[in-house]
């Protein structure tokens, strides 16, 4: 190639480079973001206030979430997104007592439409509720039961990834992060307590994390997820804990009526090793099992919608969930926990961020023995 | 060589002209008669549609609507931002003309919930 060319080719470049900076509408064509705004900083948040009144126990009232959202845009491209969340009002450090817990803190490079990297202290894209969880926009006080024991939300952690959306509507999250901690799997919670919280987490061998799901169509979402991770590290001189977790869930909202359903599965490897590894270390098997599932269906309906006092709903929700689904061989399944329940209630909106609940919860178990109690809840939550 | 890079650069330069000469924000003079009327409805954490097209010059009406609480609409890189009511309050219009053919990110502009970094959509100017 002659110096001529050379030299005309570097002219040709520096010209692309100089037009593509200084044309938005045109450099919209490879990237979304060309102009920088001055720095923002917004800040909201939800919060969430309960009586529970469970079956021959006296009421409780519970201010359940205090959390704020913050939100930063160092440029277009550039933002950083924080959830805080103080739990049960105190905390003291104790078992029982609440939790401020650091429920998102990342970085996002929006580098296109298709492809987005984050990185911080991310929700895991699992299941309806995880992602999506401020309180005027479930039914019920409480968050489904398969969205506590099955998917444990809110299920964060620290990691990196990349999420995006082509054509109409299809969107995937695909993250590392850090692996849920199978020392503290237990038989009624499953996996729950099983989240590290980003709080030092083991990153020996990072979980994948990712969901798809298609928003292409006004009031549908379709998605699954999956999430796989080597769970046993503080074993693993013996042996590993592979876990995985598939998650299946449809939501669909037409004017008045709202319908969703959700289906999630967990397999845990080795939980015979598991078990009795943990018998040995605390002196009681935990009795965890290899599989537990749990599946739930709604349905809401806005008997009241666009009334100057408000919105008025209604909904039942069956719920079937069992953290003892499958056992490991030798050990004995117990019937407790192999739940399920109906919910009904309703929901008043005298504003759509302000939502006052109430529902009962009648839940049944296998057990001759061991009752689940049923429940009176109302809950007052708002969005700001 | 050289022919197929002044080639290169004399589109280059007329594709830079058109956009330089179209500012993105709103254009208001175009007859209504001329407008491709899109209804989008924003609800917690998706536009939809979230991709819309057009040819580029066309004038977009842009009707928008909540469903659930208040929401942003910005076109990225142009001046188009507003809020959108929350749900049963009504429907707001914008007005964009896209002057050049490329892809116009739009993305939620008010902080929604655990997800608005989600909303976000393209309007394809061919």
């Amino acid at each position: 190639m002659n110096k001529k060319v050379l030299t005309f080719l570097v002219q040709v470049a520096r010209a692309i480079l100089v037009l593509l900076l200084a044309t938005p509408a045109f450099a919209q064509s490879a990237a979304p973001a060309t102009t920088r705004q001055p720095p923002r900083t917004n800040l909201s948040g939800y919060m969430d206030f309960h009586y529970n009144k469970p079956e021959f126990e006296d009421g409780r009232a519970d201010f359940h979430r205090f959390v704020l959202l913050l939100i930063h845009s160092f440029t277009d491209r550039i933002r950083f997104v924080g959830e805080l969340e103080l739990e049960h009002a105190l905390v003291e450090g104790l078992e029982d007592a609440g939790e401020l817990e650091l429920e998102q803190a990342y970085v996002d490079f929006l580098l296109s439409r298709a492809v987005n990297v984050r990185a911080g202290m991310m929700l895991m894209p699992i299941g309806i509720i995880n992602e999506r969880h401020e309180p005027p926009v479930y039914y019920g006080v409480e968050r489904p039961f398969v969205d506590t024991v099955i998917v444990p939300t809110t299920w964060f952690e620290a990691g990196v990834g990349v999420h995006g959306e082509v054509g109409r509507g299809w969107r995937y999250r695909a993250f590392l992060t850090a692996p849920l901690n199978a020392a503290e799997f237990n038989a009624e919670d499953g996996i729950r307590e099983g989240r590290q919280k980003g709080a030092e987490s083991n990153m020996g061998r990072a979980a994948v994390a990712g969901r798809v799901e298609y928003v292409g169509r006004r009031g549908l979402t379709v998605g699954g997820s999956l999430w796989s991770g080597h769970s046993g590290f503080e074993f693993r001189r013996r042996f590993d804990v592979p876990v995985s977790v598939a998650e299946g869930d449809v939501r669909y909202v037409r004017d008045r009526l709202e319908l969703r359903g959700q289906f999630a599965q967990v397999w845990i490897d080795n939980a015979d090793l598991l078990n009795d590894a943990l018998a040995r270390r605390v002196g009681v098997d935990p009795n965890v099992a290899r599989v537990m599932r749990g599946f739930y269906t709604e349905v809401g309906y806005r008997v009241i919608s666009g009334a100057r006092f408000g919105d008025v709903g209604a909904f039942a929700r069956y719920e079937n969930f069992d953290t003892q689904f499958r056992m490991p061989a030798g050990a004995v399944r117990l019937p407790q926990f192999d739940r399920e329940a109906w919910v009904m209630g309703a929901t008043y909106w005298p504003d759509p961020d302000v939502a006052v609940k109430v529902d009962y919860s009648l839940v049944r178990n296998r057990s001759m023995v061991i009752q689940a109690p049923n429940s009176f809840n109302v809950g007052l939550g708002w969005w700001f | 060589m050289v022919v197929l890079m002044r080639y290169l650069l004399g589109t280059l330069a007329l594709v830079t002209f058109a956009g330089l000469t179209g500012a993105d924000a709103p254009v208001q003079n175009t007859s209504l008669d001329e407008a491709q009327i899109v209804e989008i409805t924003a609800e917690r954490f998706s536009f939809t549609p979230s991709e819309v097209r057009t040819k580029a010059g066309t004038r977009l009406e842009i009707r928008l609507k909540s469903e659930d609480t208040a929401h942003g609409f910005h076109i990225v890189g142009t001046d188009v931002d507003i809020e959108l009511r929350k749900r049963g309050r009504g429907v707001v219009t914008v007005s964009f003309v896209p002057k050049a053919v490329g892809r116009y990110t739009f993305e939620c502009s008010q902080l929604c919930g655990a997800g608005h970094e989600f909303m976000r959509g393209v309007i394809i100017a061919e």
